[in-house]
């Protein structure tokens, strides 16, 4: 037949092109494209015109050997990598004459300044990423040296001040010391917490005792804000028995214990000490020669061993703290604030010899306008301590009103008074 | 009697690219075939390659012909054997179907 080989652009033999010459309604008009686009413009021309001749026309495809359909798929292949070709080229086409195709590009001077490292140890810009790994603090307190990534955690463990930690650290070890005691378990907590808030503030030579029920969680608020500084409401009168760092201590020979690991007393400061002794058992133990570091109430411990220990550290009238906390935990009321309260004031400076705290005892008593009366008799017995001891049978109420009051200096003449 | 299976031949040929169009497979097909070239690198080899050959040639004196003769032969070349593999069984899936209309 004479219209064979009359498809379009031809050349490339492929089987578009070879179309049936009695089927064409519509011979496709001639290339009008410009001489830019002939490819684009003769495929897209010969689909519709197939298209329209196909609906002319419904044909079967059985029949058809797998060879045969082997070969149509390969040119139906063929065909789509052509479109992505023919695509790609016009894409970087419009790019070369819009003028963006080489932008990607840099010069190689800088490309090597921006290039992936790829070494051990570095990131990918050349850093070493592990460098503060290694570094290491120095904590404050208790001058260990800490991981940097760990000091933060050491530091509220430390200091004891995250609510949390100490807290719930506080009570799993009441809890497992002395499941059945449970009511106490929880004044014991309060007097942890309260230690906890206090800590900051303790070096700033406001301390407060308060005899009768220190246990209260209310109460100790209450002082505490109405004295605007906090207060160490520890429950008992081992409070004011700080230990002198210069005297009675090293008189009594205080590295007995040196090979202790676990609580060593002896690098543990007054405060400390004096902390450790009102939140826990204490009791040192014969084998390991570290403290007991449960709570007050600890069964393996008797009352005998932890008045020794509290009398060996703190001084002769320490007394266990249990004696006082088994008052009542009411909040705050008149018959508290009535009852007698003794009142701890440290005045801070360490350097005071035994026979000075008379003297600050009483300025602060006098700054405080605390009346001093019924603990006259204990008061003489801790002088040896940096702890001035002021029992204040005036209420609470008058304590609130002395509030925004700082300590006065001593004045003699007060001093004199009161002696 | 040649012609005549020449034409039941293309005759054919054209009804499946008909089926290809009709039924959307060619497109998707098209996008199928983009998207894995893009994912193989193929692309950014003939880009490569296009950029030797219009430095070669000088940015002003680019042609779409030009290009299509000299990335064509190339980029049916470059496209790897797996994604080749893949259209081809897709191709074939779907004359299977169609082959018993």
């Amino acid at each position: 037949m004479p219209g064979l080989s009359s498809g379009q652009g031809g050349a490339e033999g492929r089987w578009q092109s070879s179309e049936v010459p009695g089927t064409h309604q519509h011979p496709p008009p001639p290339c009008v494209q410009p001489c830019c686009r002939p490819l684009c413009y003769e495929q897209s021309e010969r689909r519709l015109h197939k298209s329209l001749q196909m609906k002319m026309e419904e044909m079967s495809l059985s029949g058809l050997d797998n060879s045969k359909l082997e070969a149509i798929a390969q040119e139906i292949y063929a065909d789509l990598v052509e479109d992505s070709c023919l695509g790609f080229c016009f894409e970087v086409h419009r790019a070369v004459k819009c003028g963006y195709f080489f932008l990607d590009d840099t010069d190689p001077d800088s490309m090597k300044d921006f290039e992936i490292v790829d070494q051990p140890g570095l990131d990918i810009f050349g850093q070493v990423f592990n460098q503060w790994k290694s570094k290491e603090c120095v904590c404050p307190n208790c001058s260990r040296s800490i991981a940097a990534s760990r000091f933060a955690p050491h530091l509220e463990k430390c200091l004891g001040m995250g609510r949390n930690s100490s807290r719930i650290a506080n009570r799993r070890i009441a809890n497992s010391n002395n499941m059945n005691k449970s009511e106490s378990d929880q004044e014991d907590n309060d007097d942890i917490n309260d230690n906890d808030w206090s800590y900051g503030s303790e070096k700033k030579a406001k301390k407060r005792k308060s005899d009768k029920n220190p246990n209260s969680p209310r109460r100790s608020k209450s002082l505490k804000h109405k004295n605007g500084f906090s207060v160490c409401t520890s429950a008992s009168n081992t409070l004011p028995l700080l230990f002198s760092s210069s005297g009675e201590l090293s008189n009594s020979d205080p590295f007995k214990y040196n090979n202790s690991t676990g609580i060593s007393y002896e690098t543990l400061g007054p405060d400390e000490l004096r902390n450790l002794l009102t939140t826990q058992c204490g009791v040192i133990s014969e084998h390991t020669k570290k403290m007991c570091t449960r709570s007050l109430r600890c069964p393996q411990h008797t009352d005998e061993q932890r008045r020794a220990v509290r009398i060996y550290f703190l001084g002769p009238s320490a007394v266990l703290p249990e004696v006082e906390s088994s008052l009542d935990n009411d909040s705050f009321d008149m018959t508290d604030s009535q009852a007698l309260i003794s009142r701890l004031q440290w005045d801070g400076s360490s350097d005071l010899s035994p026979s000075d705290s008379g003297s600050s005892k009483t300025s602060e008593n006098q700054g405080w306008g605390l009346g001093t009366n019924s603990s006259e008799s204990r008061k003489t017995k801790k002088k040896k301590s940096h702890l001035s001891l002021v029992g204040t049978a005036s209420s609470l109420g008058s304590n609130k009103k002395k509030k925004p009051k700082p300590p006065a200096p001593p004045t003699p003449s007060i001093y004199d008074d009161i002696n | 009697m040649v012609v005549s299976k020449m034409n039941k031949d293309a005759q054919m040929r054209a009804a499946i690219n008909q089926k290809l169009i009709e039924t959307g497979e060619r497109e998707r097909l098209k996008e199928l075939l983009r998207a894995k070239l893009i994912e193989c690198g193929w692309k950014d080899q003939l880009k490569a390659h296009c950029k030797e050959v219009i430095k070669e040639k000088g940015l002003e004196h680019v042609t779409v012909d030009d290009l299509v003769a000299e990335i064509t032969p190339k980029g049916r070349a470059l496209v790897p054997d797996s994604v080749k593999k893949e259209l081809l069984q897709r191709i074939r899936t779907f004359l299977a179907q169609h082959a018993s209309l």
